[in-house]
């Protein structure tokens, strides 16, 4: 009888997951095996790897399959589609050299200060030790640029803010005007719409959870140069990822890399 | 004793001229001497063989060959009236001019037999005690006192040591002149030799030689103090920016002192603004040791380096030097160009956000076709892209140029950035990067003479690999790369800072180059940070874009990457000038108040301007206001001279200003009366006896004055008469044959062939 109840379990679980992997579905990255992984550049796509809340370290520490799903493995959402598309971009777009591959970083060792712009997503699922959130933190004032994506709602937010209160205990959280230069250093991004998911194809809903309206935030420096931006309520990473899908909508994906790019530029001159 | 065997005192052989006063020819004397000594010989050489016998050598009968021709040498000398003719001053008919230093330092008592009293004392004793009487038995004399001028005294009582310096130039062109009109036959000059104005000057000595006037010069004070530390130099700028930390060299020697450790101060009143503990070298020799400081917020500065006093020091006067220093506030902006958005332009912009003083507006190209601008004053500021007027240029005391290829200026701009640095007299720092330098096309631009090193050919020249920035001697202590004060620690400091990103191939130093830093990688030393002078303005080249990682990498709070580029962009601005710049040979006057101020007045091209009025207003103590009219300079366009006399001793300051310029140019200077005397107060004797010889005359002991009236007779100054002095009974004559008949007959009797 036991035996029965734990394959029925088994079964219903391996069902559920089916079906979440089917709604969440991961683009075609087409990126052969030539991709430029040692090549050296002024710019590296990094993407922050962390611990995740939500599995164990060792299971969302690594970062060795691709996919971007998986529980525990949050920090490789759209991984790599939505960094390599963002760097087509980037060379197109600007003069900055960036190597075409991305760069995993964690805070478990000192590489990360060769990397002054790192990106992060499902960032309600992070959480530090107290020598990670010192790196970070120490990372930050030194110069270094964070931005974070892709988590919805007023519970992600509060998941979030636990772990950036590890940070940075005291420093406010404030949201941004039109007229910050982060909206104007490469495009004037005053018309900003909230950019959804890949969800939206199915769904043609823009938000997720509770998070209907768009928040653009970020933390500053002593100095008023803005170290964390915040991207809650959208899914940049999924417009990028989902860029060259027919069903897309462009708008969406314009948007996302004009501000994708607006961040690296600006992480870049101030 | 000299007078005694040669009847004569010294001077007469050293001044007179030989003559012969026998009638007979001097040609003849030479030929009997020959014939003499010829005739000799061939007697001697006769014999020879039978003396042989009597074992007579040849080098025995040689050596009475030569005895007896030169006692017939000798006889025939004088059959010839052997004399010396000499100038001789006639008597009572001369005036010899004591001059009696009455500086501050001869009330320092380190003279006499006790070696305890005053050197003026000592001098005016030796004067009583029988110098000026003997002088008087044979001339008149004059008394003079001598400081910064000289000057006429009518008694020795009343010549006190206190005035506050010593001109001997001055002093001695002043007497030749004023006793134009007098026999003068000798100076006899009483003195410790310490001159505040320098050397002995060329004009001196032709003075007094077309006066034909000896100088005798008798020294006082000891010649060497046995412990003293001496400041004699600090070479200091004369600007500098607010907040900023810079260096001064100071010179000192030292006697007693050598492996003993002291702390060198600089301090602005009472506060101290920078200290260096110093160890001393060998004794007497100049030392230059470099001391960092603070000078703090704007203004004029009146700065004091010290050093000691150390135990048992014997002139603690001279441990002290002050110096002006002007402190500024005035913004100074930097036009940073940079061909793509990278680290280096972001981490360089950040540490200027925490200066003040420099303010840096950058042009960015972000795309191809778009510019972002940062730090501009205003809207329009770089709106086009970089300028294309001197006028829009010159507005900037700096430029760096970063990752951008030299194509990317047009030929008008590229000559613009020539005249920035030479005409404007700005600073152009070239960074290293992948647009940069040889793979920026700048090693074929018309701009390669602009670069203090000598690029490579070809490009690929940049390399993304680690290189581990050190320092060379001539940056360990440069205040550009100063990240420790101390030289020997600021090398270790530097060798500690984690490795730069990426290093770029910057070339060879050219001549006059100075490499302040050089970088190693995969085994290769190059260049890292390379100055220059080139025109008004300077040149340099960061050969790598990797700094930022000094940021990144080294622990937070580090100051190292941010002041590093502050000390670096502060000397890039330091010295471009203003349009209107005033300038003198030294600020500080001691004693004189005589100064010349220069202006350079140019327009805002920079171009001189030759037609402006210029007026140089002076501000000075008690309510001291003047204007002074500048004329132009026959020789330098745009140059502007005028002197002027700073009459009282305090602080002054002259503000230039030129009609048709809306810049004006200031210059603080002072006069500080009564301290040159503190310093060099051992006996210059060097410069006395110099002197003497360069004149004819004589240096003296004071032991030794009891023969001074009687040898400075034998002078062709004043009215003097030409005398014979007839040498051929003077006792050493007689002497010398005596010398010569007994030595050839003990030779004989000696030898048996008597």
């Amino acid at each position: 009888m036991k035996l029965l109840q734990a394959s029925s379990a088994a079964l219903v679980g391996m069902a559920m997951c089916s079906a979440l992997y089917a709604y969440q579905r991961t683009a075609d990255f087409g990126f052969g095996d030539d991709a430029e992984t040692n090549v050296k550049a002024e710019f590296y796509w990094s993407r922050l790897s962390y611990t995740s809340s939500v599995g164990s370290s060792s299971f969302g520490g690594g970062y060795g399959g691709y996919g971007g799903y998986g529980w525990g493995r949050t920090w490789s959402r759209d991984y790599p589609k939505a960094d390599r598309q963002v760097l087509l971009a980037l060379k197109r777009l600007t003069r900055i050299q960036g190597r075409s591959t991305e760069q995993v970083v964690d805070l478990d060792s000192d590489k990360i200060f060769d990397y002054p712009w790192v990106y992060a997503v499902q960032v309600q699922t992070w959480s530090f030790t107290d020598e990670e959130a010192k790196r970070l933190r120490e990372y930050l004032l030194k110069g270094g640029f964070l931005m974070v994506d892709d988590f919805h709602g007023t519970a992600d937010w509060e998941d979030f803010m636990e772990g950036m209160r590890q940070v940075f205990p005291d420093r406010p959280v404030e949201d941004l005007d039109n007229k910050d230069e982060i909206f104007h250093v490469l495009y004037d991004l005053d018309e900003r719409i909230q950019v959804p998911g890949e969800r939206w194809i199915q769904t043609h809903r823009t938000y997720e959870k509770d998070g209907y309206v768009p928040k653009w935030r970020a933390i500053r420096d002593d100095k008023g140069r803005i170290v964390v931006a915040i991207c809650h309520n959208m899914h940049l990473g999924d417009a990028w990822e989902w860029a060259d899908d027919p069903d897309y909508p462009e708008i969406f994906a314009s948007m996302a890399f004009r501000v994708g790019l607006n961040y690296i530029v600006y992480g870049m001159t101030h | 004793m000299f007078q005694f065997f040669f009847k004569y005192p010294m001077p007469v052989f050293s001044k007179g001229k030989f003559v012969l006063l026998g009638a007979w020819p001097g040609w003849l004397l030479l030929l009997l001497i020959v014939a003499c000594a010829a005739g000799i010989a061939v007697i001697i050489w006769s014999r020879l063989p039978a003396a042989a016998a009597a074992h007579i050598s040849k080098w025995r009968a040689g050596a009475i060959w030569l005895l007896q021709s030169l006692l017939i040498a000798t006889v025939l000398v004088l059959l010839w009236q052997p004399a010396i003719t000499v100038a001789e001053l006639a008597p009572q008919q001369n005036v010899i001019a004591v001059v009696l230093d009455d500086s501050r330092s001869m009330a320092i008592a380190d003279s006499g037999s006790d070696g305890k009293t005053p050197r003026e004392a000592a001098a005016q004793k030796a004067l009583e005690d029988g110098v000026l009487a003997g002088l008087q038995k044979k001339f008149q004399t004059r008394l003079y006192r001598l400081d910064t001028r000289v000057g006429q005294a009518a008694a020795l009582k009343d010549i006190q040591p206190s005035a506050p310096a010593t001109h001997l130039n001055d002093s001695l062109r002043q007497l030749a002149n004023d006793t134009s009109d007098l026999p003068i036959g000798a100076v006899v000059l009483l003195s410790d030799g310490s001159d505040n104005s320098g050397d002995l000057a060329l004009e001196t000595i032709r003075a007094l030689r077309s006066r034909r006037l000896p100088v005798h010069t008798v020294g006082f004070g000891k010649e060497r103090l046995a412990h003293d530390v001496e400041l004699t130099d600090v070479s200091v700028a004369t600007r500098a920016l607010a907040d900023s930390r810079i260096p001064a060299a100071v010179t000192f020697h030292q006697r007693g002192y050598a492996g003993s450790k002291a702390l060198l101060l600089v301090r602005d009143g009472d506060k101290t603004v920078g200290s260096r503990e110093i160890t001393f070298n060998s004794e007497g020799a100049n030392q230059v040791e470099t001391v960092f400081f603070s000078p703090g917020g704007a203004g004029v500065k009146n700065l004091h380096f010290l050093l000691g006093p150390l135990p048992g020091e014997e002139n603690l006067a001279n441990n002290s030097i002050a110096r002006l220093l002007g402190v500024t506030d005035d913004k100074r902006r930097i036009l940073y160009v940079e061909g793509e958005p990278r680290w280096e332009y972001k981490f360089i912009r950040r540490a200027e956000d925490d200066d003040k003083i420099v303010q840096v507006a950058s042009m960015l190209r972000t795309t191809e076709n778009k510019i972002y601008r940062q730090g501009i004053s205003d809207p329009k500021e770089l709106e086009s892209g970089f300028p294309v007027r001197p006028e829009d240029l010159f507005r900037y005391d700096g430029i760096i140029v970063g990752s951008v290829e030299a194509g990317y200026f047009m030929p008008l701009q590229q000559e613009l950035l020539r005249e920035f640095v030479d005409r404007r007299g700005g600073g152009l720092l070239f960074l290293g990067g992948r647009f940069s330098l040889s793979d920026g096309g700048w090693n074929g631009s018309s701009l390669v003479d602009l670069l203090p090193t000598i690029l490579p050919a070809g490009r690929n020249t940049f390399h993304r690999n680690p290189a581990f920035a050190e320092l060379t001697a001539a940056g360990s202590d440069s205040p550009i790369t100063r990240l420790m004060d101390d030289p020997a620690k600021n090398i270790d400091r530097w060798k500690r800072l984690t490795y730069l990103m990426d290093y770029q191939d910057a070339g060879t130093p050219k001549p006059g180059a100075t490499v302040l830093a050089q970088l190693h990688s995969g085994g290769r030393t190059l260049p890292l940070l390379v100055t220059q002078n080139y025109g008004r303005g300077r040149t340099a080249v960061m050969a790598t874009s990797g700094t930022w990682r000094w940021q990144m990498s080294q622990p937070l709070g580090d100051p190292a990457h941010d002041l590093f580029w502050q000390q670096l962009l502060r000397w890039l601005v330091l010295d471009s000038p203003g349009q209107v710049v005033v300038t003198t040979p030294a600020q500080t006057l001691m004693d004189d108040g005589q100064i010349q101020l220069t202006a350079s007045v140019r327009d805002h091209d920079y171009l001189p301007v030759t037609d402006a009025k210029v007026t140089a207003h002076v501000i000075g103590p008690d309510g001291l206001s003047a204007l002074v009219d500048m004329t132009p300079a026959a020789d330098s366009p745009g140059v502007f001279r005028a002197n002027w006399t700073a009459e009282k001793p305090g602080s002054y300051l002259a503000e230039v200003t030129a009609s048709g310029q809306t810049e004006n140019g200031t210059l603080p200077f002072e006069r500080i009366d009564g301290v040159a005397e503190n310093f060099h107060t051992e006996q210059n004797r060097e410069l006395l006896e110099k002197l003497a010889s360069e004149t004819g005359g004589r240096y003296w002991k004071p032991d030794e004055l009891a023969r001074l009236p009687n040898e400075i007779s034998y002078s062709d100054a004043g009215i003097s008469v030409r005398d014979i002095k007839e040498l051929w009974n003077m006792p050493v004559v007689f002497l010398w044959l005596l010398l010569l008949i007994s030595t050839e007959w003990l030779l004989r009797r000696k030898w048996g062939v008597v």
